[in-house]
């Protein structure tokens, strides 16, 4: 991946199409991004306000594409975009942005000011301005397959663990299976046990399912630094895995952002409808429970509040599908202020916690998810991301509150009925 | 004379335990794999464990420790995991399975739980960065004498 100003810049005019336009040209400084950003919230900092972060992409559309611009341009009035402003800009983008899509949400033009940074990010990536921890995760992501470098022999080793504790066998590379699973190498690295979970729960629903060894990873990198090719590489791979294994219904696991990737922008970035069904695992369990096939017994015995992963709820739509599965474990299910579409960001997302730079930012703005659980004093956080989950772990640490965090797909697996 | 040599009965021997003692053999478990963890942190938990009579509040400043060493030691999202640290995260994790109240204990309960996380860490150790499949360790084999020997012992 060999970067240049040049090619940042080319990157970016690339990005700017009629809804950038738009954006831009209907944009009336109002401001009311910032007070939907824990970043700026958080911190005060009218820097860190969300439409600001995209001033790179803003530059080259106000001078390459509007008339204004343009005579300025030729005056030698317009503001350039250079290094100078790149390695500026860089923190903003990347370090004060988890690409959550809270200020698309108050955007009283309806400007999606998230797409606009994701496709800044585009800019940055392609002139070398991006975290030193999104691009090894990148690098990754294409030559192992993995952000975190877990091969397939890793996968197997915790496999052949799972096996042993469930006495059930994990099926791999099952041509015609009705579900194919994805893992992120969260999963995999962090918590086998949610693979635990998948093999009860879908033993008892009587459901086919299998994991391509070709493709097992859901995680996808290039969304995160903002490099559409390597994203549409990612994607390819599990389309092809999809297409070989001829399954019906391909599952995002418990990961926030490799769910938009693959279901709403995944047939984008290919450039084709796929043959398949792209569900998140909410969604499966949730239909299952319709279905009659997921059944429970006994309740949770505290207070469970539900942090909505910004990538599945907010931007991804899966919202009443986890409160349908966690009424069937609690009758003591409390929700936070501002939950659902318009939770509060955990802080970690969009690569931000690939990004060491980033730590000390990422614990500060955790103020915000704390205020809203001080607000509620759950006995336990249940959600369905990885990174969310080990990011709130952190904050919760931190800032020494003991609320153990559970995750909501290995919750109903313990519950399982007989 | 009872002889455990596979999982069946090594889960069905552990579960027929108070949770006492299962909280005992778990600390047995963790110990046998702590040289793998470089957080002393988990030296103390695992003391604690052992004591059959350990006070509660003890056992919850366990809990507190262990915890907070599975936080420090778990792979990050995106950066390059190493399998060799994870080996501590695990055996961090195996030492939460042990101090863990028996009520919020995970299916199988804590003695079986740690000796999963205690196999994982030994694994994570055997894993390496190329292709080859990684040894199958004995460390079931060493539980499962561990097992034996108690209930020989206690039986």
């Amino acid at each position: 991946m060999s970067a240049s100003l040049d090619k940042g810049i080319s990157a970016l005019k690339q990005q700017v199409d009629a809804s950038v336009a738009a954006f831009f040209s209907s944009c009336v400084h109002c401001g009311i991004c910032a007070e939907a950003c824990l970043f700026y919230t958080e911190t005060g900092e009218p820097e860190r306000t969300p439409i600001n972060k995209t001033e790179p992409l803003r530059r080259i559309w106000k001078s390459e594409y509007t008339l204004v611009g343009r005579l300025g341009k030729m005056l030698g009035l317009t503001k350039k975009v250079d290094h100078k402003l790149l390695e500026e800009w860089e923190t903003l983008v990347y370090d004060s942005c988890t690409m959550c899509g809270r200020c698309s949400m108050v955007c009283p033009v309806g400007n999606d000011i998230t797409l606009m940074i994701r496709k800044t990010r585009e800019g940055m990536a392609a002139a070398g301005h991006a975290p030193a921890g999104m691009i090894g995760a990148s690098k990754r992501s294409v030559e192992i397959g993995s952000p975190m470098g877990v091969r397939l022999p890793a996968l197997r080793a915790q496999i052949k663990h799972v096996e042993a504790d469930t006495g059930l066998k994990v099926p791999l590379d099952v041509v015609g299976a009705e579900y194919m699973l994805l893992l992120s190498s969260m999963e995999i690295m962090n918590f086998p046990e949610f693979i635990e979970a998948i093999a009860k729960i879908f033993e008892k629903a009587g459901a086919s399912w299998t994991i391509a060894t070709e493709a097992f990873e859901a995680t996808n990198s290039g969304i995160q630094i903002g490099v559409s090719d390597i994203a549409a590489e990612l994607v390819q791979r599990i389309v092809d895995a999809a297409e070989k294994l001829k399954v019906t219904t391909v599952i995002s696991p418990e990961c926030g952002h490799a769910y938009t990737a693959i279901r709403w922008d995944g047939p984008n970035l290919v450039g084709k409808k796929f043959s398949f069904k792209v569900r998140h695992i909410l969604e499966v369990l949730d239909e299952m429970r319709q279905q009659g096939r997921l059944k429970t017994s006994g309740m949770e015995s505290g207070k469970l509040t539900y942090h909505d992963p910004c990538q599945i709820s907010r931007r991804g739509g899966v919202i009443d599908e986890p409160r349908r599965l966690i009424d069937m474990i609690s009758d003591n299910f409390v929700e936070m202020p501002d939950h659902g579409k318009m939770n509060w960001c955990c802080g970690a997302g969009g690569g931000v916690s690939a990004n060491e730079r980033a730590d000390e930012l990422r614990l500060k703005v955790f103020q915000r998810k704390k205020d809203q659980f001080d607000a509620i004093r759950p006995d336990a956080i249940v959600s369905a991301c990885s990174n969310c989950r080990i990011h709130l772990e952190d904050g919760l640490e931190e800032y020494n509150m003991d609320i153990p965090l559970l995750s909501l797909t290995e919750t109903i697996a313990e519950h399982l009925a007989d | 004379m009872s002889q455990i040599s596979n999982d069946v009965e090594f889960k069905q021997a552990l579960e027929g335990l108070s949770p006492i003692k299962q909280r005992t053999l778990a600390a047995a478990f963790v110990a046998h794999v702590l040289p793998l963890s470089h957080d002393e942190r988990l030296n103390r938990v695992v003391s604690i464990a052992a004591v059959e009579h350990a006070m509660e509040d003890e056992l919850l400043n366990a809990l507190r420790s262990a915890r907070a060493a599975t936080f420090d030691s778990h792979a990050r999202c995106g950066s390059e995991g190493h399998w060799n640290e994870q080996a501590g995260y695990f055996v961090a994790r195996a030492a939460v399975a042990a101090v863990t109240p028996p009520a919020q204990s995970r299916s199988g309960g804590a003695a079986w739980q740690a000796a999963m996380s205690s196999r994982m860490a030994r694994t994570s150790m055997l894993i390496d960065d190329g292709e080859g499949e990684p040894t199958a360790p004995a460390e079931n084999e060493w539980q499962y004498q561990t097992l034996s020997d108690y209930l020989n012992a206690n039986g």
